[in-house]
C-alpha cells in the first residue's frame, strides 16, 4: 500500500518510518493512536487517489489537520492511513462584495481572520487554538470559540464544501447563499468529525468587522458572584460578542507567566466584550459595566484600544498553556449546560475535583453555558490518569443530568464515544448511522469515533468509560 | 409501483378515534389536484409513531401538514394517501426564559410562539409569510431564510434540537436543549429543509434572542423598481448591520399597503429596517438612508410605529396572490441581484410584481407570461451568477415541464442516498423534492 501511495502522490509526501510516525500519534487529548502511514496530499485529486488506494487495501483512513483537536478525532484509532491536509493551505478567493472566502482546508484559522481583516471583514469562529488549528479541522469539529456567543459556531459560517466522500467520489455541496434546493448536506458534514469524507475546499461566510469593540474585565471574590453577573448580563437583553470566565486556579497559573495583574486571591475574573457600531458599543459597554458593578466586583477594567484589549484577553487566551506551571499534565473537558444551571454545575465540578483530589482550573464560555473544567495531574504518579478519567466521566454525567450535553465544541471523538448513549437512544444513534451510511463505506473512515463500540476499536482502552457507565447508569434523558 | 385507486384506511380507523374521509374536508389538503384518502389530526408524538408505523406496513404515502401556507411548494406528489395534520400539536414543551431556549411542538404557529416569547421580552429571529397560520414544524421542513436572511439566517441557524418520527414510526431526536452542542451528527440540520421527505418533525427547540430596545422601519419612495433596487444595494453596502433592506415594485408595494403596511402606497419603494439600542439603530439607519439618497432616492421618508404589521405585510409578499400567476424565487449572492433583474427584464416580457432583498440576495417575481423554455433559459443564464431559480407556484403543466427545483446540483447523488437510508419505500411526501425525491 505504501508503494501505491508513493506512486500516487510522490515519495516526499508519504511518511512511514517509525520515528517519523511518532508525531502523528498525538492530538490535544490524553489518548494515543498508531498510524501505519501518513499521506500528505496537495490537491483534491491526490485525496481521491489516496482514499481509493486505502479502500482497495481495506485500510482505515483518518483525516487530520493541525492535530490540535481535544477529543481524539485525528487519532488513527485502528492504524491505517492518516491523510494530513496541511499542504493544502491556500486562500483561493475572497469576495468582498458578497462577503465570502474560498479556502483550502489546511488554512490556519488566524490566517483567514487576518486576510479578512485586510478587507474590513472577519471570520467569526475563533477557537483558542486559532494560531495553529486549520479550517478543515474546524469544519470537522464544528469549532466554536469565545466569539461564537453572538455569531454562532462554524456551522453558521460554512456555505459550501468540496467533499471527497468515503467512497472516493468528489462533489460540491451547498451554495453561496444556501439556495441549492435539497438537503442541507453542508449542515450534516460540518461537525461530523471526519467520519464521512474529507473536505478539500471550503466556502465560508465572512461578517462585517465591527467598527468599535470594548472589552471589560471584572474581578470577583466568589464564583457565585461572577456566575450571577453572567446571568444578569444575559438576561439584560444585551448579546455580548463574548462572555468568558476564569477561576482562581487559572489566575494562579497565568499571573506569574503573563503578568495579567490579576489579584491572586480573587476567585473569578469575567471578560465581556461588546462590539458593533460606535454608538452601540458605547451604550452597551456602559450598561454592561453597570451590571458587573452590581455584583460587588473588586474592580472593573475596560479597554477599547486593540493593544489594551489584547492585554485583558491575555489571561484567557494563554490560560491552557500556563497550566503547566501547576502540574505537568491536564485533561480538558467540554461540557455544556443550560445557562441557568451554570452556578450549581460549577459547584458540582469543584466538589467532584476535590473528592478525586485533583486540582481543577476553569476557563470557559460562560455566556453559552459551555464549561471547560481542566483537571490537573501528573501522569507519572501511579493511578493519576485513572483518577482523572473517572472524575472527567463524573463531570460529564453532571452536565448531562443538568439537561446539558457531553460536548459543546470539542467533539465526541474517541474520548467521549462511550458517553453518547447518555444522551441518545439506540434509535437516535441508528438514525445518525443511517446518515453516515449515505456517504459510502464509512465503517473504516475515521473509525472508532463518535459512536460507542465498533469492531476492532480496542475495547480494553475504554474500560474506564465502561466503568463510568456502570457507575452512573446507562441513560440520562433519552 | 402502481398507484392504488383507494387506500384501505381500516387500520387507521382501528387505531384512531377519528380519521377524516369527508371529501369536502379533504380539499383543505389538496396539492396540485391530488387529495388524500384520509386526514388524521394527531395530538401526541405517539400518534405520529402509530400513524407512520401503520402507513409503513400498508405502504401509504404520507404528507405531514402544519398551517398549509407552503403545502403547494414542490412537484406534484407521486402518491398521496394520508395527510398527517400536526396543527393540533401546538403546545410549549419546555420554556425557561433565562436559558434563552424554548421547546415547542411542531404544530405551534410562529405567531403563537412569538407571543409567548414577547411576554418575556424575547423573540425567535425568523420571518415567515402568514405567520398566524404557519407552524414551526412547517417552517423548519421548508427550511429557508426569508427576506431578512442576511441579518437573521434561516431556521437551521436557530434550531438546537428536534424530535422526529421516521418513516417506519420510530421516534428519534437530535441536538439537545443547550445553545452550543456538537454531540453526535446534526440531525436537526438534516431535517430542516427536507420538506417532509425524511421523517415527520414533531418537536423543535430553538435558541432565542432578547427583543431589541429599538426597532425602526423606514420607507423611501422611488421612481422605479430598478432605482429602489440600486438604492437597496447601496444601503446594504454602506450599512452592513441593517436588519432588513427590501426593494418593492409598484404592485408589490400596493399589495403590502393594502395588507397593512401603512408607509407604502402604489409607488415603488425601498424599505429599511434597523434594530438594536436606539442610538445604534439610528446610526445604522442614518448611513443606510444616506447611501440610498446618494443612489438617487429623493422622495420623503415615511416611518411607522406599526413594525410588526408592516413587516408582516412585506413578508407575506413571498406567498403572493392565489390567482393563477406564476411565482418565481431567485436566490443568489446579493452583488449579482441587479444583473439577475436585467436578465429577467430581457427574457420575461411582463413581470407584475417584484420584491428584492438587497442585502440577502433574494428576488421574488410574479408573472403570467412565462413558459418552460423561458425558465430553462433563465436558469442557464443565472448559472454564472450563482443564481438558483425555484418555481414557487405555477399551473401543474408548467411545474412538470420546467421542474420546480431545476436541474439537480452536484450534491444530488448524496441526497438520493440519504433519502434511500431514511425512507427506502418512498412513502414520505414522495416525488415532490429535488430529482423526484
Amino acid at each position: 500500500m505504501v508503494r501505491d501511495l508513493i506512486d500516487a502522490i510522490g515519495e516526499q509526501a508519504v511518511v512511514w518510518h517509525d520515528e517519523d510516525l511518532l508525531v502523528y500519534e498525538y492530538d490535544g487529548t490524553i489518548d494515543r493512536g498508531n498510524p501505519d502511514v501518513i499521506a500528505l496530499p496537495a490537491t483534491t485529486e491526490d485525496v481521491i487517489a489516496l482514499i481509493r488506494i486505502a479502500n482497495r487495501y481495506d485500510a482505515p483512513v483518518t483525516p487530520r489537520g493541525a492535530g490540535t483537536g481535544l477529543s481524539g478525532g485525528a487519532l488513527a484509532a485502528k492504524g491505517g492511513v492518516i491523510i494530513g491536509m496541511n499542504r493544502m493551505r491556500a486562500i483561493l478567493d475572497l469576495d468582498v462584495e458578497n462577503k465570502t472566502a474560498l479556502v483550502q482546508p489546511g488554512v490556519v484559522n488566524l490566517d483567514l481572520g487576518a486576510e479578512a481583516e485586510r478587507h474590513g471583514l472577519a471570520y467569526a469562529p475563533d477557537p483558542s487554538s486559532q494560531r495553529a488549528c486549520t479550517i478543515g479541522g474546524n469544519v470537522a469539529e464544528n469549532a466554536g470559540g469565545p466569539h461564537t456567543l453572538a455569531w454562532g459556531t462554524t456551522t453558521n459560517h460554512v456555505l459550501a464544501l468540496e467533499l471527497v466522500t468515503a467512497d472516493g467520489e468528489v462533489q460540491w455541496i451547498g451554495h453561496e447563499t444556501r439556495d441549492e434546493p435539497g438537503y442541507d448536506l453542508v449542515g450534516c458534514v460540518v461537525g461530523s468529525e471526519g467520519t464521512v469524507g474529507i473536505v478539500t475546499q471550503v466556502l465560508v461566510r465572512l461578517v462585517p468587522r465591527p467598527t468599535a469593540v470594548r472589552t471589560l474585565l471584572a474581578v470577583y471574590d466568589s464564583v457565585r458572584q461572577a456566575s450571577n453577573a453572567v446571568s444578569a448580563v444575559v438576561a439584560s437583553g444585551i448579546v455580548p460578542a463574548a462572555l468568558e470566565m476564569i477561576d482562581k486556579m487559572t489566575i494562579a497559573a497565568v499571573e506569574p507567566v503573563l503578568n495579567t495583574g490579576f489579584p491572586l486571591d480573587a476567585e473569578a475574573v469575567l471578560l465581556v466584550e461588546v462590539d458593533g457600531p460606535e454608538s452601540q458599543v458605547e451604550a452597551e459597554g456602559a450598561r454592561v459595566e453597570g451590571i458587573l458593578n452590581r455584583f460587588e466586583p473588586r474592580e472593573v477594567r475596560s479597554a477599547t484600544d486593540p493593544e489594551d484589549r489584547e492585554t485583558l484577553w491575555a489571561g484567557r487566551k494563554g490560560a491552557i498553556g500556563a497550566l503547566g506551571q501547576i502540574m505537568p499534565n491536564y485533561y480538558l473537558l467540554d461540557g455544556v449546560v443550560p445557562r441557568t444551571s451554570l452556578p450549581d454545575v460549577l459547584d458540582g465540578v469543584y466538589e467532584i475535583a476535590e473528592r478525586y483530589r485533583l486540582p481543577v482550573a476553569n476557563m470557559f464560555h460562560a455566556g453559552d453555558g459551555n464549561l471547560h473544567p481542566c483537571l490537573l495531574f501528573d501522569e507519572r504518579e501511579p493511578g493519576a490518569t485513572e483518577r482523572v478519567l473517572d472524575a472527567g466521566g463524573e463531570i460529564m454525567r453532571l452536565c448531562v443530568d443538568a439537561g446539558g450535553a457531553i460536548t459543546g465544541e470539542h467533539g465526541v471523538g474517541l474520548e467521549k464515544r462511550d458517553y453518547l448513549p447518555w444522551i441518545f437512544s439506540e434509535a437516535d444513534m441508528d438514525a445518525m448511522k443511517s446518515l453516515r451510511a449515505a456517504f459510502g463505506p464509512t465503517e473504516n473512515f475515521n473509525p472508532c469515533k463518535i459512536f460507542p463500540k465498533g469492531h476492532g476499536c480496542g475495547e480494553a482502552g475504554h474500560q474506564h468509560a465502561q466503568h463510568q457507565i456502570a457507575k452512573f447508569g446507562p441513560k440520562a434523558f433519552v | 409501483m402502481a398507484e392504488p385507486e383507494t387506500a384501505d384506511l381500516t387500520e387507521f380507523h382501528s387505531h384512531f378515534d377519528h380519521v377524516d374521509t369527508d371529501s369536502a374536508l379533504l380539499q383543505r389538503y389538496e396539492i396540485d389536484g391530488h387529495t388524500p384518502q384520509g386526514a388524521l389530526r394527531v395530538n401526541t408524538i405517539g400518534d405520529i409513531e402509530r400513524a407512520q408505523s401503520a402507513a409503513m406496513r400498508q405502504d401509504f404515502a404520507v404528507i405531514a401538514t402544519g398551517g398549509r401556507t407552503m403545502l403547494g411548494l414542490g412537484m406534484p406528489p407521486r402518491r398521496y394517501d394520508l395527510a398527517l395534520d400536526l396543527s393540533g400539536l401546538d403546545q410549549v414543551v419546555d420554556y425557561e426564559p433565562n436559558d434563552f431556549t424554548i421547546s415547542v411542538q411542531a404544530g405551534m404557529t410562529l405567531a403563537a410562539l412569538q407571543r409567548t416569547l414577547a411576554s418575556n421580552g424575547q423573540f425567535l429571529p425568523l420571518d415567515h409569510p402568514r405567520f398566524e397560520q404557519a407552524t414551526v414544524g412547517g417552517i423548519c421542513a421548508v427550511g429557508r431564510g426569508g427576506l431578512r436572511r442576511n441579518a437573521l439566517g434561516g431556521p437551521r441557524d436557530w434550531l438546537i434540537g428536534m424530535r422526529m418520527v421516521t418513516a417506519d414510526g420510530t421516534a428519534i431526536k437530535g441536538g439537545g436543549k443547550v445553545v452550543k452542542n456538537v454531540s453526535g451528527y446534526d440531525l436537526p440540520k438534516l431535517f430542516a429543509g427536507s420538506l417532509g421527505t425524511l421523517g415527520v418533525i414533531a418537536e423543535v427547540t430553538f435558541k432565542l434572542r432578547p427583543q431589541p430596545a429599538s426597532d425602526q422601519v423606514v420607507a423611501l419612495h422611488a421612481d422605479s423598481f430598478e432605482q429602489a433596487l440600486a438604492a437597496s444595494r447601496a444601503a446594504a453596502t454602506a450599512a452592513p448591520f441593517l436588519n432588513g433592506c427590501v426593494a418593492l415594485s409598484e404592485r408589490a408595494a400596493a399589495r403590502a399597503a393594502s395588507q397593512g403596511a401603512d408607509i407604502l402606497d402604489d409607488r415603488p419603494a425601498l424599505v429599511l429596517r434597523a434594530s438594536g439600542l436606539e442610538s445604534a439603530a439610528n446610526e445604522v439607519l442614518a448611513s443606510a438612508l444616506a447611501a440610498a439618497r446618494s443612489a438617487g432616492l429623493e422622495g420623503e421618508e415615511s416611518r411607522t410605529p406599526a413594525i410588526v404589521e408592516t413587516w408582516q405585510a412585506i413578508a407575506d409578499l413571498e406567498l403572493g396572490t392565489p390567482a393563477a400567476q406564476v411565482r418565481l424565487r431567485i436566490g443568489l449572492p446579493p452583488g449579482n441581484l441587479e444583473r439577475a433583474c436585467s436578465l429577467v427584464d430581457e427574457l420575461v416580457p411582463e413581470v407584475n410584481s417584484r420584491v428584492a432583498a438587497g442585502d440577502s440576495g433574494l428576488l421574488f417575481l410574479e408573472t403570467a407570461t412565462v413558459d418552460a423554455e423561458t425558465i430553462r433559459e433563465l436558469r442557464n443564464r443565472l448559472g454564472p451568477l450563482q443564481g438558483r431559480l425555484t418555481i414557487e407556484s405555477a399551473p401543474l403543466e408548467l411545474k412538470r415541464a420546467a421542474d420546480v427545483w431545476g436541474p439537480p446540483g452536484p450534491g444530488v447523488r448524496l441526497m438520493n442516498r440519504v433519502k434511500e437510508q431514511f425512507d427506502p419505500n418512498g412513502i414520505l411526501n414522495p416525488g415532490r423534492y429535488v430529482d423526484g425525491i
